[in-house]
């Protein structure tokens, strides 16, 4: 049945039954715990998706790898990641492997990739709190798409680390900087170092007038002082 | 936090850093105005709403008619539903002003508006609901205010972060389970063992045919930050079927009877066992002859099965009786009469928390807009709810048993359920 499914699964379209699939989320459940059985999957995966199958294929083939893709999907998602089409589902399952190489690909591709696609990449690399990506997303603070640069200030908040946060104080102030900055100073104070997070909230006070934000960063200092 | 009696208009003229920095509406009481029944529209809460299908619309209905809420504005991705929605509003106000958005962002970036409430498809709440505290709005969800693990700490520490009221919904977590709910909190029952909660079905996958986009839709700010699909009219009715042709059903958007009256059950349940704050540190999946169930654990000793054979929804036992009470129950449902099994087993009672005051769920939130207390459903004991609704959600997929660290947040040493906790969203949709 299984052999069936992969068949299948090379001309699977949008308003194909999708219960066609289902021995293929079988025998992932099956496969749990056996990296042979789950490499035999994967390898079929991969072949199918580097071929000219329809997106609808392409979509189920990330979906699955999103659950047991490894390094050796790597570089069959990376080169989706600058397809319109394809890019939100290769990073579907990029996000989620853990492998460092998943990580390495999606800092690799930011430089190259359309703006559009460069949102995406930089929420992935918020996604996986990987602390090797700091300096990407610091570069991408100073893009001058409008949709980049917030991007890059929300994943150094998913961050939330000492080293985003000294990135986030280089950057012009703007209401995600803000956010993000904040989300840093909550860490802090989190960890015992009152101090910084003070610091923070002061610095996000001085700089960033809007309201809410003003509030917010009035509410940290509170929290600093033991309020 | 208390307010400093001063007019609404005086407020937002202010520009001195004292009251820039009140993050909450003022409000004088209307009597001090001359008027004990109604308060001028200057003196209301300012709402708007997002999403205004089936329960939006329902909800706006119920906001449009409280007394100190004036309502001001519309968001939809459908024209004609903004059209609808707007009439509904310039007509209770007797005007022409209300405002219509198809970009929700459009409708937050307004000063004036102090909060909304969302009743878009559940794949869109923990991206208006965040942004929504960014902007400074109070904000009431309807449920399941998240689809995924990772959404729910990133909303709480949205609205304790901006200050913000956020009310989950479910107004039958009150209303729906008072005789368990005072079984359980009046003693009789003894120390709390275990409750059940039968609901169903299970999401399935959507791969419906391609079909020519309506004009009336946004189709594109529909699918939002979930993964692109052609446009299929079953795929986004929003009917409250979880079987199939809607929403409700797809797992994409939603985890079918799990979350859309599991948020109900779950909630009541947990409410009625008093675990409202916790989470379970495991939840054991079961499957005897074919019948797929599940245990939630929790810390306290407590237990919360999901679809246990031969139980009823919300049958709860005690030390000194067990109950399950069923006031219209559908063909086949099990109903049990209360059986008392060690009456010196019982327990001194406790009061039972409720809204804050009379009015429902919708009272109770505007209430806490002026007060800002936390609301009955707090984000915080309404995304505890849909964690259970999505840990027996990864539970039955992988078909195993998984230990959940609340504190964490994560599968301990579990690489392949941790893939689980999030979704990439579709650019350029971000947290």
């Amino acid at each position: 049945m299984l052999d069936e499914t992969f068949d299948a699964l090379k001309t699977y379209d949008w308003g194909v039954d999708p219960k066609i699939l289902r021995p293929l989320d079988e025998a992932v459940v099956a496969a749990h715990g056996n990296a042979a059985a789950c490499k035999v999957l994967e390898d079929r995966l991969i072949a199918v998706l580097k071929t000219d199958a329809p997106r609808a294929a392409k979509d189920a083939i990330c979906r699955v790898l999103r659950t047991i893709g490894t390094v050796a999907s790597v570089p069959a998602l990376t080169a989706l990641l600058a397809d319109d089409k394809l890019s939100h589902m290769a990073r579907y399952a990029l996000e989620r492997i853990p492998a460092p190489e998943a990580g390495n690909a999606l800092r690799s591709a930011l430089p190259k990739a359309a703006a559009k696609q460069q949102i995406g990449v930089l929420q992935s690399l918020g996604a996986r709190h990987d602390a090797t990506a700091i300096p990407a997303l610091q570069v991408m603070l100073g893009s001058k798409d409008p949709g980049v640069a917030p991007a890059a200030a929300r994943a150094l908040g998913a961050l939330a680390l000492p080293a985003a946060n000294k990135a986030l104080a280089s950057a012009k102030p703007t209401a995600a900087i803000a956010d993000a900055s904040m989300a840093c100073a909550e860490n802090l104070l989190a960890g015992g170092l009152k101090a910084d997070a003070k610091a923070t909230y002061q610095r996000v006070l001085a700089s960033t007038p809007a309201k809410p934000v003003q509030f917010a960063a009035t509410l940290g200092l509170k929290a600093c002082a033991g309020g | 936090m208390n307010t400093q009696p001063t007019t609404r208009r005086g407020f937002l003229k202010t520009t001195g850093l004292t009251t820039a920095v009140l993050g909450f509406p003022t409000i004088i009481p209307s009597s001090a105005l001359g008027n004990a029944d109604t308060p001028p529209p200057s003196e209301r809460i300012v709402m708007a709403g997002i999403g205004l299908g089936n329960q939006g619309g329902g909800d706006m209905g119920n906001f449009l008619g409280m007394k100190d809420v004036q309502y001001v504005a519309v968001c939809d991705v459908r024209q004609s539903v903004r059209d609808t929605r707007k009439g509904k509003v310039d007509a209770q106000y007797k005007t022409k002003d209300c405002a219509a958005y198809n970009d929700y962002r459009e409708l937050l970036a307004r000063e004036d508006i102090d909060a909304v409430h969302v009743a878009t498809p559940d794949h869109w709440h923990a991206q208006i609901v965040i942004d929504a505290c960014r902007a400074g709005k109070d904000v009431y969800c309807q449920k399941p205010e998240t689809r995924n693990l990772a959404e729910g700490p990133l909303m709480v520490a949205a609205a304790r972060r901006y200050g913000r009221v956020v009310s989950g919904g479910s107004q039958r977590v009150f209303a729906d389970y008072r005789d368990t709910v005072q079984k359980c909190w009046g003693g009789e029952l003894g120390t709390i063992k275990s409750i059940n909660v039968n609901v169903g079905p299970l999401p399935q996958a959507c791969n419906l045919p391609a079909e020519e986009v309506p004009a009336d839709i946004d189709w594109e700010r529909w699918l939002g930050p979930a993964p692109w699909a052609p446009y299929n009219s079953k795929r986004c009715d929003g009917n409250f079927s979880t079987g199939g042709n809607s929403w409700r059903s797809y797992s994409d958007y939603s985890s079918g009877g799990l979350t859309d009256w599991g948020a109900h059950h779950f909630g009541g349940a947990t409410f009625a066992v008093d675990v409202r704050e916790l989470q379970p540190s495991e939840v054991i999946y079961h499957d005897e002859g074919g019948k797929k169930f599940l245990t939630f654990k929790y810390p306290n000793g407590i237990e919360l099965t999901h679809n246990m054979p031969g139980k009823g929804n919300l049958e709860v036992v005690g030390a000194a009786g067990s109950y399950v009470h069923a006031a219209n129950p559908k063909p086949g449902e099990i109903v049990k009469p209360w059986v008392a099994t060690a009456p010196g087993e019982t327990r001194p009672a406790k009061p039972v928390p409720g809204y804050s005051v009379k009015g429902g769920i919708f009272a109770d939130f505007i209430n806490c807009v002026k007060t800002r207390e936390k609301p009955f459903r707090d984000i915080e004991l309404a995304v505890n709810t849909a964690v259970l609704c999505h840990l027996g959600m990864l539970a039955y997929t992988v078909q195993r048993s998984l230990k959940w660290d609340a504190a964490k947040q994560q599968f301990p040493g579990d690489e392949e359920a941790n893939r689980f906790l999030d979704n990439a969203r579709r650019e350029p949709w971000q947290l």
